[in-house]
């Protein structure tokens, strides 16, 4: 069944939710000017590991990549697959924790953040309870609902801008290569594409048109980043936690009977984010079902939401996820490399091998 | 199972809707505008709070003292029946002496605080403020908003009067090329406010301050809309009916030049005697020039960078130097400010 176009919404939709709050704090801090030079890097990266991604699985129509790697060997399951299980669970808990934090920051100072964090993961629970089917589903939904919102904040946020502030464009410094902020700056980019090596046997999609959203996403990495900079200026942009979420603040429209636009852009990026946490969480449900095929996969799903919840409850401090943050770097640059280019490598081996066999 | 789910789907609702700890709006009191004083490293805040009474609205001015901003409101809102929100402040009106003495701190804390927006309008008070809030207190009621509708764009605004937000000021105070002006007030004798013209603010703090004339052009500097504003010259008077400005910048020996032209489009209002257009076109030039000019020199003898020419050499230095601008670039700055007027009509009558 060819589902390209939920695919690719899907997709954008779980990048868009992480861009606008992480990203551009993460590469403000990392280079001090031509910051377009760290955000194209980033996205070459992207685009050629999702390549490498979708080229290897095509290799291999109806399997997913549980399937793929068990057909190598159980060591080979065994050795990617768990590192990947456990980024996805930091990043479940890196994600819930983060959004909750972010939450009572801007509108629900008063609600105690387990729970937001409770509210957050029960009803992605849900939706993953209900299958990849739901998710999908849900998230055209969202996209009907929230995608005009964003684009509608996106343009008024460009109320305040110097374009001045883009000066100096290049830059001679390439330290930022080396400064975690530019390495945490890959969170935005690992986690989002896993999902299409677990669909594959669910949906097919169209490579081309996945390769054409990661291109229409680029300005949209570029502009998170460059707002804030073209409004604040890089001095004051990098004094800021979120600074997108600051500069939507400080848009003021007269005719708008709503006073802060901050809360269109937040509460819709939030529903993206609980789409991404889902996706998550099903993706993680079905690694285990594998490894315990008895076990009922909805089961699965509330055991692992209820660690993910719990371990969200021992984080006391926003330092705390930071450190996560840190801890997660190798895991994610394992799933962000290893994963997609272990697929292509058994992908152009087998395909070989049937050459061979045709032959 | 249904029931169960129902049940959840239920019980999702007390936390989705936000309202742990609520207070509900007839208990809070909402302030629209907030005095700052400071004397002796305490704090005096003054709320204008505006209480709905059947048709009409009574003021309230409420005071409070402590060693933050937040403490003394914390202050107030125990002493209040109410609890104090100051999420809809809408104007931070800063007593002179404590913008002289360097508001920086606290600029940094309301940007750092989720309570009072970044958006919020940031003013100088050239009186003190107990004073200024009795005489202001007796001319709003019955409306209340005056304070506000004050600078608000679509009603009492001028183009000579500045209009800052809080976040502008605080990224003057980090930025490398960017200062800001805060408009100055006081109680005026007729009206509610007197416009003072507008403070220079360098780093977190007011160094010199330009009139309303200059400030004017200040905005026109900008690139923000003077259209309204009448200028009144020798031999006639005209109003502004749009500006348009352009910059240039180029470095010479390493030093910095920039020339900027305005081009302004006006129509005659008065005439005194029998100028001709074209001696009108000269005495605006000439008048606005030179207004400029002097402008320029107390700005640069104040050291702020309020016009924000830094910006235009922001391709030209290299950041490394940037840092520097304040210091190093901008007091050798030579400004080549050129007016250039268009005279649209002369009304229905014909200039003799």
């Amino acid at each position: 069944m060819d589902k390209s176009n939920h695919v690719v919404l899907v997709y954008c939709l779980t990048q868009l939710g992480f861009m606008f709050f992480f990203y551009p704090g993460n590469i403000i801090s990392s280079a001090t000017e031509g910051h377009w030079i760290p955000i194209v890097i980033g996205m070459l990266v992207n685009i050629l590991v999702v390549w490498a991604y979708m080229k290897g699985l095509s290799y291999f129509p109806k399997q997913d990549i549980i399937s793929i790697y068990l057909g190598v060997g159980k060591w080979a399951a065994f050795v990617f697959l768990c590192p990947l299980v456990i980024f996805l669970l930091l990043v479940n808990i890196i994600t819930v924790r983060g959004f909750s934090e972010v939450i009572s920051l801007v509108f629900l100072e008063n609600t105690p953040v387990w729970a937001i964090s409770g509210l957050f993961i029960s009803i992605s629970t849900y939706m993953a309870m209900n299958g990849i089917g739901a998710i999908f589903r849900t998230g055209v939904l969202l996209a009907f609902l929230f995608l005009p919102l964003i684009l509608f904040t996106f343009v008024i946020s460009f109320q305040n801008v110097d374009f001045h502030y883009v000066f100096p464009l290049l830059t001679k410094n390439f330290s930022f290569l080396w400064q975690p902020g530019y390495i945490h700056s890959f969170s935005a980019f690992a986690g989002s594409f896993l999902f299409l090596g677990f669909i594959t046997p669910y949906f097919t999609y169209s490579r081309s048109k996945m390769m054409l959203a990661l291109a229409a996403l680029v300005p949209f990495f570029i502009l998170s980043v460059y707002l804030p900079i073209l409004t604040f200026g890089q001095a004051t942009a990098s004094t800021f936690n979120f600074p997108f979420v600051v500069l939507v603040s400080t848009v003021h429209i007269n005719w708008l009977m709503f006073d802060r636009v901050t809360m269109f852009l937040l509460l819709s990026l939030i529903t993206f984010a609980m789409l991404f946490i889902s996706l998550l969480l099903w993706e993680v449900s079905r690694i285990l079902k594998r490894a315990m095929p008895k076990a009922k996969p909805s089961y699965l799903i509330l055991i692992v939401s209820t660690l993910i919840f719990a371990a969200c409850l021992s984080i006391s401090s926003w330092q705390d996820v930071q450190m996560l943050f840190s801890w997660n770097v190798s895991f994610r640059f394992f799933t962000l490399f290893a994963i997609p280019f272990s697929i292509l490598i058994i992908g152009l081996r087998s395909g070989r091998r049937q050459k061979v066999e045709n032959r | 199972m249904k029931i169960g789910k129902s049940l959840l789907a239920l019980s999702l609702v007390v936390a989705l809707c936000g309202c742990w700890d609520n207070t509900d709006i007839n208990h809070r009191v909402l302030p629209v505008v907030m005095g700052v004083s400071k004397k002796d490293s305490e704090y005096k805040i003054f709320l204008q709070i505006p209480e709905p009474i059947q048709n009409h609205t009574l003021i309230k001015i409420v005071t409070g003292s402590g060693s933050t901003i937040n403490h003394a409101v914390d202050k107030i809102s125990a002493n209040l029946e109410d609890h104090v929100d100051l999420l809809h402040v809408k104007l931070i009106l800063l007593d002179k002496k404590y913008a002289q003495s360097g508001v920086d701190d606290s600029i940094a804390d309301f940007m750092r605080g989720r309570d009072v927006s970044p958006k919020t309008l940031v003013s100088i008070c050239d009186e003190d403020l107990e004073q200024f809030f009795i005489k202001v207190k007796k001319k709003m009621e019955p409306k209340g908003t005056t304070l506000y509708d004050f600078f608000e764009k679509n009603a009492g605004w001028n183009p000579q009067i500045a209009l800052t937000r809080v976040w502008e000021v605080y990224r003057s105070i980090h930025s490398y090329t960017r200062d800001v002006a805060i408009p100055v007030i006081r109680s005026g004798a007729s009206t509610v406010v007197q416009h003072e013209g507008s403070g220079v603010i360098k780093n977190g703090k007011m160094v010199a301050q330009i009139d309303s004339d200059e400030t004017l052009l200040f905005n026109a500097f900008n690139g923000e809309s003077t259209q309204g504003k009448i200028e009144v010259m020798d031999h006639a008077s005209v109003l502004i009916t749009s500006n348009s400005i352009r910059h240039k910048g180029t470095m010479i020996d390493g030093k910095p030049y920039l020339k900027s032209k305005i081009k302004l489009k006006v129509v005659i209002q008065e005439t005194k005697g029998h100028p001709t257009s074209d001696e009108i076109k000269k005495e605006i030039e000439v008048m606005l020039k030179s207004r400029f000019d002097q402008m320029f020199v107390k700005l640069q003898g104040s050291g702020a960078d309020i016009l924000g020419t830094g910006q235009y050499f922001r391709n030209l230095i290299p950041r490394t130097q940037l840092k520097d601008w304040r210091t190093q670039y901008y007091p050798k700055l030579k400004l080549d400010f050129q007016v250039q007027a268009t005279i649209e009509n002369t009304g229905f009558t014909n200039l003799q």
